[in-house]
């Protein structure tokens, strides 16, 4: 049934990524990411990380998808930026890069996995004990973006 | 050692203080107040400093300190040498910068105020480097100072740069000092090569003690002498100091007396003990000296300028004291040059005052200005009767010992151009006294006489040019004080020399007498019957048109032989390389094209190519 | 299912991402594959964190949501200015820094 699982969202997770960087629409190709970071949520799911997937899902997917439909509306997502540039060497250097990955994944294939990811809790925990810090300096950091954005996308700026 | 630093200090503050200072430069008299006042420190430190030297009872001090650490070979160092010779000679200068800036005060009283705070910057800049070259203790040290020297004549020369000739006559200066200063600069690297040492005092020490290789020594001395013949106008150099006088007076005046000129003089008395261990190159700055003395002498009968007949009278007495060096007799070119500067100071500042007066350099524009000019034309009588040499002026005792050094010498040829020489020196400057301040026509312009503070320094000098020759005595006291005391012998001189040196004085006195006072006969027609040799004479034995000859054909040439090879072959072989750098270029240039997707194509190979060598291996 | 299995599908995603975003000329285009090639990390980090029963895992996986958001953020600001300034969103044309 897991394995089952694994290979249907497997199959749709690599749709999903093919279609979105490869549709002629920047829409479809939108929700294609959409689709393929589902998939992701469901991935974690089964690796027995709901709040993970959770996360995926509602800040994730969402956030990310919202501003991008967002950006395409504002900059009318023209026709003519849709065909795809040099496919056949960006495809070849692809394949390469998997290879090269792929060469690195050896040794996990064997052994018991010791799951044991499911508790909010635990995350909880850690994120304000062990890793406080580092949490609080990623709230700067998207304040920082927050303000970045604003003043990069501020119309008067260049006026 | 304190009153030489002070000497030094003095001039070399005003001139800091005046050229770092722009508010005071432009504001004129100020300056200039504070670069006497700077000048006078100094002459009353080396007056006091130079007093024991003058009686005979002080020994020589050096103050030096280490300037350049050198390994394998021995360090160079700096300093003071303070002795019989530098202190007198430093009190010299700085009475004559003394009165010289004094003087100046009137004479360019007309001058803007900023141009007023430039000359005195120049002028305390000069004083500087010359007091300075006196007191050096090594010859390194003294080339530094003496191309200061340089600068500081190229500087005062062109003064007047609104003029192009004055532009002209510093550049001519500076040039032809250069070509000397080239062998200097040689000479003293020689020296160095063969004796190690810069300083005086073991220079003398090695070469006394024979560690220094004839040929080498000679060559070093040939260099120096080339130099000093540079900066002291000697034959064939002679031709930037006519060109000179279009610098202000008093500044003649200073370079004819007391800087610049006499620091060829001043050096070579300095090596004197070097020179007797290379007879022949003696023998070849007697023969200078004395066709230097004729040559310039014979210059000065046909001039008409007031301060060109007083250049080639500097140039004429400079030859004799290089005559005197060249016989073996440091000591009495040492003693003419103190009085030499005194009342040859003395002339170019009556000369300036008479200019002043009239508005022209020209003799013959001059004329009955004694009535109007009393003072000026008495100090002009004491510095001419000086000049000829006529007993008991200072120019009397200096020359005569000139005259009795060469003859004891050994040349009694040039013993007699020499007395010739002091018969035609009498004739022209009695003639230039004559035709300005008696005559028999009146001067253009409304003469009168000049103000307190030019005729004071001219009396002072005035005095001094007549009663010098009371430092006679003096002479072998400083030179026993020196750091390399000569073996003196007192000279018992034929009684003839001072008898024929007066008589040939006076005989010349009463030519000029005769031809432009009395009107006896016209020296017009004189001329006419020498036609060539006057038109010779005139035409300054062509050196300056050979000069010229060979500057317009052989230096010109060779310019454009080796512009050629610059244009042609050494911007060549750039341009090749320009050329080819551009080539390269172009091709690589494509590399870059601006796309960021490009950039990452390298970026993910890249990546793939480190993965391959950490993994795939 | 094994994090081996796991781990080389999270390749295959990263490199779909890197030729989309070598391949695509849009810039949004782009920045959607970077979002590819972010999650496939995260997911990679996630499956091993799986095999060692690492907690922390799930956080460095949270840390990364939270900058993949930050990048995002920036980077449509910037496409957006662009479009506004140059005309366009063409990567290909925005070429300034050409040599």
């Amino acid at each position: 049934m897991r394995d089952l699982a694994f290979y249907a969202l497997a199959v749709i997770l690599l749709a999903s990524a093919a279609a979105a960087v490869t549709a002629r629409s920047l829409f479809r190709a939108a929700f294609a990411l959409a689709a393929a970071l589902l998939a992701t949520a469901g991935f974690y799911l089964l690796l027995a990380a709901p709040l993970l997937a959770a996360v995926q899902i509602l800040l994730y997917t969402g956030g990310v998808l919202t501003l991008i439909v967002f950006a395409l509306v504002v900059t009318g997502a023209p026709a003519g930026g849709a065909a795809l540039r040099r496919p056949l060497p960006a495809a070849l250097l692809g394949v390469a890069v998997f290879a090269a990955l792929a060469s690195g994944t050896r040794g996990f294939g064997a052994g018991e996995a010791r799951g044991g990811l499911d508790s909010g809790a635990a995350v909880g925990t850690l994120l304000f004990t062990d890793y406080l810090v580092p949490f609080e300096l990623l709230s700067v950091l998207l304040l920082g973006a927050v303000f970045g954005a604003l003043l990069l996308a501020r119309k008067d700026r260049l006026e | 050692m304190i009153p030489a630093l002070v000497t030094l200090c003095g001039p070399l503050a005003a001139f800091a203080l005046i050229g770092l200072l722009p508010p005071l430069r432009r504001a004129g008299r100020p300056a200039a107040l504070l670069s006497i006042a700077g000048i006078a420190v100094a002459a009353l430190a080396s007056g006091i400093q130079a007093v024991p030297y003058f009686r005979g009872v002080a020994a020589p001090a050096t103050y030096e300190f280490l300037w350049a650490p050198l390994t394998g070979a021995p360090s160079i160092r700096f300093g003071l040498l303070v002795d019989g010779l530098s202190a007198s000679m430093a009190a010299l200068v700085a009475l004559i910068a003394l009165l010289v800036q004094v003087y100046s005060l009137a004479y360019m009283a007309s001058e803007k105020p900023a141009s007023l705070g430039r000359y005195y910057a120049y002028q305390a800049f000069f004083a500087f480097a010359m007091l300075g070259l006196v007191l050096s203790h090594n010859l390194l040290q003294t080339y530094v100072f003496w191309e200061m020297v340089g600068l500081g004549s190229y500087l005062l020369i062109g003064f007047f740069w609104e003029r192009p000739e004055a532009g002209r006559a510093a550049l001519k200066a500076f040039w032809t000092t250069r070509l000397g200063d080239v062998g200097f600069a040689l000479g003293i690297l020689v020296l160095w090569g063969a004796a190690g040492t810069f300083t005086f005092t073991e220079l003398f020490a090695k070469v006394g003690g024979g560690a220094v290789a004839g040929s080498a020594l000679s060559l070093g001395l040939a260099g120096i002498t080339l130099g000093a013949m540079g900066k002291s106008a000697q034959f064939p150099f002679h031709v930037w100091l006519p060109d000179a006088m279009e610098g202000p007076t008093p500044v003649s005046a200073l370079i004819h007396a007391a800087t610049m000129v006499a620091a060829g003089v001043y050096l070579m008395v300095r090596v004197a003990p070097l020179l007797s261990h290379a007879p022949e190159l003696m023998s070849a700055i007697f023969a200078i000296g004395v066709l230097t003395a004729f040559l310039a002498a014979t210059m000065a009968l046909v001039e008409s300028d007031i301060k060109r007949v007083l250049a080639f009278s500097t140039v004429s007495q400079l030859g004799f004291m290089m005559a005197a060096v060249g016989s073996g007799g440091a000591g009495a070119a040492y003693f003419h040059l103190l009085t030499h500067a005194f009342f040859k100071a003395l002339l170019f500042l009556t000369a300036g005052s008479l200019i002043h007066a009239v508005g022209s350099n020209d003799l013959f524009k001059m004329g009955r200005l004694a009535r109007a000019m009393p003072v000026t034309a008495a100090c002009f009588a004491a510095g001419a009767l000086a000049l000829a040499g006529i007993v008991p002026t200072a120019g009397f005792f200096s020359k005569d010992e000139i005259l009795a050094s060469v003859l004891a010498g050994g040349h009694p040829l040039g013993f007699a151009l020499l007395v010739l020489t002091a018969g035609i020196t009498a004739f022209y400057i009695g003639r230039a006294f004559f035709l300005a301040m008696l005559g028999s026509h009146d001067a253009e312009g409304h003469a009168h006489e000049s103000p307190a503070a030019m005729t004071a320094p001219m009396a002072v000098l005035a005095v001094l040019a007549l009663v010098g020759g009371a430092l006679a005595p003096s002479i072998p006291r400083l030179f026993a004080g020196t750091i390399a005391p000569p073996a003196f012998e007192p000279e018992t001189a034929p009684v003839f020399v001072p008898i024929l040196g007066t008589l040939a004085a006076l005989s010349g006195l009463a030519l000029s007498w005769l031809a432009y006072q009395r009107r006896s006969f016209d020296p017009g027609a004189v001329r006419r019957a020498v036609g060539p040799v006057a038109t010779l004479l005139e035409r300054r034995y062509f050196v300056d048109d050979a000069f010229e000859l060979v500057y317009r054909r052989a230096y010109l040439g060779l310019s454009s032989v080796v512009g050629w090879f610059d244009r042609y072959v050494v911007d060549g072989l750039v341009n090749a390389a320009t050329w080819m750098t551009w080539l390269v270029a172009g091709r690589l240039r494509g590399m870059q094209n601006g796309r960021v997707q490009d950039a990452l194509y390298a970026v993910a190979a890249g990546l793939v190519l480190l993965a391959w060598l950490a993994l795939g291996r | 299912m094994t994090a081996g299995a796991l781990l080389l599908v999270a390749a295959a995603v990263f490199s779909i991402g890197l030729f989309g975003v070598l391949a695509r000329r849009h810039a949004i285009g782009v920045l959607v594959s970077i979002e590819l090639m972010f999650n496939a990390v995260n997911l990679a980090v996630a499956a091993i964190a799986w095999s060692r029963g690492l907690v922390a895992g799930v956080v460095l996986v949270l840390f990364g949501i939270a900058i993949t958001v930050a990048e995002i953020a920036i980077g449509l600001a910037l496409v957006l200015l662009a479009a506004r300034v140059r005309k366009t969103s063409v990567l290909d044309d925005l070429d300034t820094l050409r040599g």
